[in-house]
């Protein structure tokens, strides 16, 4: 089988948040940007399936900026990945994500592909729409919020397990098509030291980005913000826990009004 | 033709999810009449919820009475959405901040290359185009965003717009369009719903008040005072990592960077301490309650009430108290 994930640079979930100097979007200076918990996931995913299904391989695609594109797709390679394509942009500008899926549907074409793998959303900005719109750019079906993929090689089709609102559902569905990966669901593993060295002299292939069609939309950045640092509880003084309870039921039903 | 919302509805056994009546409520916020707004609904279930949506003002309602889309990936309905928001003209399309909104919502943005926001906290119609507010980094900021166009694509969060109460009325009702579904679109199908378990409480996905547990609880079979309180507010349960990593609790129930993220009204941390793991999980909620036994915990210092004090009193106090308030 042949899959391909796409993966994403997203920033360090330590990085103390600022806003750039006009404002309007996150300050990307001296951040750290690594693969994320859903990306994670996805290439465990891919890994797990590429080891229960003989002959698979694994391709990594990402787009973004150099140089913390191409040091996801070495993390990527270090974990098991067997292939890297790059599609480069330029600017430090995170770009929309639907630029991004048009990007990677771009070079997803160029190379086989069964099966199309993704985090069901970004750790930044949670868009959580690149494998809806993958799907739609490459013409397949495709399924997000996903915990956990099988092949049935006796029906040619993929057992798919997602965590929907109402529970728990189970599809079963052909390939090619696109998948979304919930997080952590796997338990990722990590990169070992040799791995990681020899991740850091494996070939990355460049895919250019393409052009955005005329007469699409647009989103423009107007403004970042950091939510006011948050004061402190107020606390209940109480002398026995049954006060406790009635002051808190009071406070909660007419001062912050969200008692049901 | 005049510019109209499509609201693309939800189904859920039978009735219309909590967040297709919000999606009502945000198309009435940016100023559109309840005429300029028209709600599409699929699925054999379709006729039958039409009551439901006009008794919250809906007055335009579009029918797409189409079985296979029961069991069908989000793909199939998308085709049906995009043909009836050319049919009606929609500049707007509003979905709810679920599972199905989500896919549909990128689908329908690669296909018409529109601009498109989800996790949408606010609407407003500025100058050149739609501005939108949504919380990311998991809530750690905030982003405002203008989607220019001839369309926009917004999927809502749960609970950042009210349900409208009508005015009850009749609601025009009429066939969508029936646009050929491309067959590869319908081959994957849903085989099973296993319904999550954790009782009768509602899921914590869309729940609009949440109960969390923690290492507090100390053993398993002292959750029960968790599910009692959140039982007593008509509340979902939720669990720290401690809890669920313990096995105390299925993984489903993790609330946190690794588990679910939740916005409810109102969360209830009961013997959280509050690592930046969880907080991440919860941080957008509008109002947060903390009950720890120590004072210097974390989780006070991004909650707006807090309760020092030991659970197994309090916990129960609470739950009785919330039962004595509600009438119950």
């Amino acid at each position: 089988m042949e899959i391909v994930v796409c993966v994403k640079p997203v920033p360090d979930a330590e990085t103390r948040l600022r806003a750039s100097p006009d404002g309007t979007v996150m300050d990307s200076e001296g951040v750290k940007f690594v693969l994320t918990g859903y990306d994670e996931s996805a290439v465990e995913q891919a890994l797990l399936l590429k080891e229960s299904v003989p002959g698979s391989r694994v391709h990594v695609v990402a787009l973004g900026p150099p140089p913390r594109t191409e040091e996801v797709l070495r993390a990527s390679i270090a974990l098991g990945c067997d292939q890297a394509t790059w599609v480069e942009t330029p600017a430090a500008a995170v770009p929309e994500p639907l630029v991004a899926a048009r990007g990677l549907a771009r070079a997803i074409q160029a190379v086989p592909h069964d099966l199309v793998l993704c985090g069901k959303q970004a750790g930044d900005d949670e868009s959580g729409v690149v494998a809806g719109a993958l799907g739609e750019l490459l013409g397949v079906p495709d399924l997000g919020f996903v915990v956990d993929i099988r092949w049935d090689a006796a029906a040619g089709r993929l057992r798919i397990k997602r965590a929907a609102e109402a529970g728990q559902e189970t599809w079963e569905a052909p390939t090619p098509c696109v998948i979304g990966l919930q997080q952590a669901w796997n338990d990722p593993r990590t990169a070992k030291l040799p791995a990681i060295l020899k991740s850091r002299k494996a070939p990355i292939g460049k895919a250019a980005a393409g052009e955005i069609p005329t007469g699409s939309g647009r989103i423009v950045p107007v403004k970042f913000e950091l939510p006011p640092p948050r004061t402190g509880a107020k606390m209940v003084e109480y002398k026995t826990p049954e006060e406790a309870a009635q002051k808190l039921v009071r406070l909660l039903k007419e001062e912050a009004k969200v008692f049901p | 033709m005049t510019p109209t919302t499509l609201v693309i509805g939800e189904l859920h056994q039978g009735h219309v999810v909590e967040s297709t009546l919000e999606a009502l409520g945000a198309a009435s916020a940016v100023g559109a009449t309840l005429e300029e707004v028209t709600v599409l609904l699929m699925g054999s279930g379709a006729k039958a919820a039409v009551s439901e949506l006009a008794q919250h003002g809906a007055r335009r309602i579009q029918l797409a009475e189409d079985s296979r889309l029961d069991s069908a990936p989000v793909a199939a309905s998308a085709v049906v959405a995009a043909a009836t928001a050319q049919t009606v003209g929609a500049s707007m399309v509003l979905v709810g901040g679920t599972t199905f909104g989500h896919d549909l919502a990128g689908r329908l943005a690669a296909r018409w290359n529109a601009a498109v926001a989800t996790g949408v906290t606010e609407v407003r119609r500025g100058t050149g185009g739609i501005e939108v507010r949504r919380p990311i980094f998991g809530g750690r900021a905030t982003e405002t965003l203008r989607l220019e166009g001839d369309r926009a694509i917004l999927a809502l969060r749960p609970h950042s717009f009210t349900v409208p109460d009508g005015p009850a009325g009749e609601a025009k009702v009429d066939p969508a369009p029936a646009p050929e579904i491309p067959p590869a679109l319908l081959v994957p199908r849903r085989t099973g719903v296993e319904a999550v378990t954790q009782g009768a409480g509602p899921s914590l996905g869309d729940a609009a008040i949440v109960v969390s547990g923690g290492r507090g609880v100390r053993a398993p079979e002292n959750f029960h005072l968790i599910d009692e309180l959140a039982a007593s507010l008509g509340a979902a349960v939720g669990a720290s990592r401690a809890v669920t990593d313990a096995g105390w609790r299925p993984a489903s129930m993790q609330v946190g960077q690794t588990g679910r993220t939740v916005s409810p009204q109102l969360y209830i941390a009961v013997g959280i301490s509050g690592a930046i793991q969880h907080l991440i999980g919860m941080i957008s909620s509008r109002c947060i309650v903390a009950i720890n036994s120590d004072p210097s915990a974390p989780i006070f210092r991004v909650a707006d009430y807090g309760i020092v004090g030991d659970l197994f009193q309090i916990a129960p106090a609470l739950t009785n108290e919330v039962k004595r308030a509600r009438g119950a």
